[in-house]
């Protein structure tokens, strides 16, 4: 009988730096069964992960987060109301005089399923609705900015060693020193009035930009420290070195030895910061300085919701809620990522 | 009289755990929403010249009242200034009125009623040129903290004095009247021996005080607290403003910055000479750093020491309006009062010149949405003039029917943009960044660009707020500021803010309002003698402004605040807008 096997590990050892630490684990996984031999490392990871229970709920129910921040548009015109319209200053109904929806339950009604927003009577839901796209836009963003810089640095810092990985090492520790909210929160205005000439209006892209900037400014550190530490250990290895003696040079070995190594800390980061991000974001709202009106953001109605705790807690329960849900489907569901790639680290 | 600027305060975010025992809240009541567009229209408080015999101690007693005890005090924020010569805030005027005593002074009636009388002089001074030169004698009985009396030369010297240069941010008026608007080149301060001649003190009890023109409402200036009086032998200069000497029913026994301030009663003060002040409790308990959500929850709770407590300022927050307005319990204990302060939405004239454009933003602004985002009904009444109705000769005007539509007709602005051709004139508006401010301005956008115009909000940090606005040059069309009068005449209400020969950087005049009419019209108000003849003229004055709609008149601020069940004696002092201590008793 003429088995194929060979083929395979022909392929494997082709081309040594890439796939072979992976490819031992997951050996090392499954060594009893032939039929597994033939999986590629991310085949493995998929397995694993859907194995995971907690962690496809809460990749579903990421998912449908992210439905919902595109299908935004489409919601509103099926639920009939927008984010912007005032609708309880144009129906005197609606609000009392100092502002507190009529209806009980913050104004819940068929209508206006979630109530709606005391004072300027805007409705939750759809203000929810468009709030998660703020924060999405925003936390993918900063999590893409801070993955490039760190991912750069971070190689360059551990391959290159000597002068580069000193200097770099600094700024790394000098920014990591900071006190971060702080810093957020010095750095907004400033950022802001260097992007916006007094007197023009402030357009709707320029929060969300200015929240990036500020928040990858502060983001990248954590990552780029961990991808120096096992650059560093590669870069003595065999397979490094048999790049080096044929020729290869510093970038050929970075993107092509190097880098394929290291997207499981990577990928096992940046979904881990995500989250991380969007409480980063509601938190600078929250303190007034990030996205502003009337581009509807969590921050700030949970911010503007706080002063209602005793007389309208609906209006402080839907945000709150959806936050917690939201974060913590995003923290699970980087977990599950972490356990699907690396089984060893935490079991 | 500048105001506290309480929207301007930074709003602190305490990031507290929420825990959320119920997913259910009660509805609220509509109740004044559907009736509020009928409220009864403002009643004008009027203010008389009291005569010798008013002046005559002790204060109409509260019925009921019974001295002792300690009555606490919760506000927001220390007093900044104590030094009578630089005090100019109602906060700070109001809790020196326990320690510092001035020439005149404002009587309440149990009905409420204001009269002006003789505080340390014995009636409210007299004038025999029409208001040039005045004189005021002395009460007998009069005495410092330490005993001895307080004399004419007393008088002299805290006048003297307002004119050092470390006095910064008292009123003026005294100063400009008797040595010129440039004061301080004329004279530096008592601090070198020289006197000031203007002022003369033929004996121990008489002062006259001679001024470069006719100011017939002099005596109403007398009784700012800035004019109050200070002892020659204990003026500790720059340290005088942390523990002033005191005239009045209590001294001061510790101040601690930004803590808390502690009074206790002067033994040498003689409640027969004060027609005034009633000085039932023995000590008070100032403490500052309680935000008006804090203060409001705690006035509702009603427990321990805060039964005791009041508040000078601080009002019930406004998401605690409706709970506070429903509850039949603390309906004892709530106060409700129209302020002095009207709250404008000055239109920048240097930048919108066209009267047709700046008609439009009056008939287009959003009064009703702006005053609901801020408290409703209890935040103000819509107002229809520039001078407040606290104010002598106040009358109602309303060219642009801002009562019949207080939403704003944004279909009548267009209209008038469109004639003017001026659709799509761009307005900045100038903010605080505040999160309510964020809401009033998305209210403003909302009728402002249904109107035609192009709306560009500018927010602005609470701090620098009126640094920013009071530049001349500023590049802003349109923004909120409020303004008080120092004295319930039209004067100081309208003639700091709309006197184009005013304008100036870190001025009053936020609209650059320059109109030779007016000026001409205000010089000649000022110099009419009748109190009800110069109010007119002043009403005359308030007119002409509205019709060339010259800024955004909003509201007529009102107050609505709380006070604990163990205290009685709690009124409203209209003339600041905030709780009197003068009658307070612990029960």
């Amino acid at each position: 009988m003429t088995t194929p096997t060979g083929a395979t590990t022909d392929g494997d050892t082709s081309r040594p730096g890439s796939t072979s630490d992976l490819a031992d684990n997951a050996s090392a996984d499954a060594p009893a069964d032939p039929g597994f031999r033939g999986l590629s490392p991310g085949k493995l990871m998929w397995r694993r992960f859907l194995r995971d229970r907690t962690g496809v709920v809460s990749a579903c129910v990421v998912l449908f987060f992210v439905l919902v921040a595109i299908l935004a548009p489409v919601i509103s015109m099926i639920y009939g109301k927008d984010p912007q319209t005032h609708y309880g200053q144009n129906d005197p109904t609606l609000l009392t005089d100092s502002g507190l929806p009529v209806a009980p339950n913050g104004g819940m009604s068929g209508d206006f399923w979630f109530g709606l927003e005391p004072g300027l009577g805007r409705d939750v839901m759809m203000q929810l609705v468009y709030g998660i796209r703020t924060s999405l836009i925003i936390a993918v963003a900063t999590s893409l900015l801070t993955t490039v810089i760190g991912v750069a640095l971070g190689i360059a810092a551990g391959y290159l060693g000597g002068k580069a990985d000193f200097f770099i090492g600094r700024v790394i520790d000098v920014l990591m020193s900071f006190p971060s909210q702080i810093f957020l929160i010095a750095t907004m205005p400033v950022v802001t009035s260097l992007l916006v000439t007094p007197g023009e209006k402030i357009p709707e892209w320029l929060p969300f930009v200015a929240v990036t900037i500020v928040l990858s400014l502060l983001g990248w550190m954590g990552l780029a420290r961990i991808l120096r530490g096992t650059a560093l250990a590669l870069r003595e290895r065999e397979f490094i070195e048999a790049a080096k003696v044929t020729g290869a040079g510093p970038m050929r070995i970075i993107f092509k030895e190097i880098l394929p190594n290291l997207w499981t800390p990577i990928l096992v980061q940046a979904t881990l910061a995500l989250p991380a991000f969007v409480t980063a974001e509601a938190g600078l709202s929250y303190l007034g300085v990030g996205v502003s009106e009337p581009v509807p953001d969590w921050g700030r109605m949970i911010a503007g919701a706080a002063d209602y705790l005793r007389t309208d807690v609906t209006f402080l329960l839907f945000p709150g809620i959806a936050m917690v849900i939201f974060v913590l489907a995003f923290n699970l569901l980087g977990d599950s990522v972490r356990d699907a790639f690396d089984p060893k680290a935490n079991r | 009289m500048s105001s506290r600027k309480s929207r301007l305060a930074a709003a602190i975010m305490v990031a507290g755990a929420l825990t959320v025992t119920t997913a259910c809240s009660s509805g609220h009541s509509n109740e004044s929403a559907k009736t509020g567009a009928s409220k009864a229209p403002v009643t004008a408080t009027t203010i008389s010249v009291g005569t010798a015999e008013d002046s005559k101690g002790p204060a109409i007693a509260e019925p009921g009242a019974k001295k002792g005890g300690t009555v606490n005090m919760i506000d927001r924020d220390d007093f900044s200034h104590l030094d009578p010569a630089m005090v100019y805030m109602n906060y700070n005027a109001e809790v020196s009125l326990l320690f510092t005593r001035q020439l005149t002074g404002y009587k309440t009636a149990a009905d409420g009623s204001q009269k002006l009388v003789g505080d340390l002089a014995t009636d409210t001074g007299s004038t025999t040129d029409g208001g040039k030169t005045w004189k005021f004698t002395l009460k007998d009985g009069v005495k410092w903290q330490d005993g001895t009396p307080i004399t004419s030369a007393d008088i002299k010297y805290s006048i003297e004095r307002t004119y050092a240069s470390f006095v910064k941010g008292g009123p003026t008026y005294i100063q400009s009247w008797i040595s010129g608007d440039k004061y301080r080149e004329a004279y530096a301060g008592p601090y070198d021996g020289k006197g000031l001649d203007a002022i003369t003190t033929p004996d121990d009890k008489t002062v006259v005080i001679a001024f470069q023109d006719a100011h017939p409402d002099a005596n109403f200036t007398l009784a700012m607290t800035g004019y109050g009086v200070v002892s020659k032998a204990h003026d500790t200069k720059e340290e005088y403003d942390k523990k002033p000497f005191s005239s009045g029913p209590y001294q001061i026994t510790e101040h601690v910055n930004d803590r808390s301030l502690d009074l206790e009663r002067n033994p040498n003060w003689d409640g027969a000479t004060d027609p005034i002040r009633n000085a039932y409790p023995d000590k008070w308990h100032m403490t500052f750093g309680v935000q008006a959500q804090q203060s409001t929850e705690r006035f509702m709770a009603d427990n321990g020491d805060d039964k005791n407590a009041f508040s000078f300022h601080n009002q019930v927050h406004t998401t605690y309006i409706d709970k506070v307005k429903a509850d039949e319990k603390l309906k004892s204990r709530t106060l409700e009062g129209l302020t002095p302060y009207v709250d404008y939405y000055y239109i920048n004239n240097t930048r919108i010149k066209d009267q047709k454009v700046r008609e439009a933003l009056v008939k287009a602004f959003p009064h009703q949405q702006t005053r609901q985002l801020q408290g409703g009904t209890s935040y103000g009444d819509y107002a229809t003039s520039y001078m407040s109705p606290t104010v002598l000769g106040y009358e109602s005007y309303d060219p642009f029917d801002v009562l019949k539509k207080p939403q704003g007709d944004t279909e009548a602005a267009k209209k008038l943009l469109t004639d003017a051709n001026a659709l799509n004139t761009t307005i900045v508006y100038a903010y605080n960044n505040t999160p309510v401010q964020q809401k009033v301005t998305e209210a403003i956008r909302t009728n402002l660009e249904a109107a035609g115009f192009k709306f560009v909000p500018h927010p602005l940090d609470s701090k620098t707020y009126y640094d920013a606005i009071q530049q001349v040059n500023n590049e802003f069309d349109l923004y909120w500021g409020g303004w008080g009068a120092d004295w319930p005449t039209g004067y100081t209400s309208l003639q700091p803010v709309w006197d184009g020969r005013a304008i100036a950087d870190g001025g009053q005049n936020y609209a650059h309002v320059n109109d030779p009419e007016i000026n001409a019209a205000m010089d000649a108000a000022v110099k009419i003698a009748d109190p009800v003849a110069q109010g007119k003229a002043w009403a005359a004055i308030d007119k002409k402004l509205q019709d060339k709609a010259y800024s955004i008149p909003d509201v007529y601020q009102r107050s609505l605040s709380l006070y604990g069940s163990g205290l009685g004696g709690v009124k409203f002092d209209t003339l600041a807008g905030l709780q009197s201590p003068l009658n307070i008793y612990v029960k």
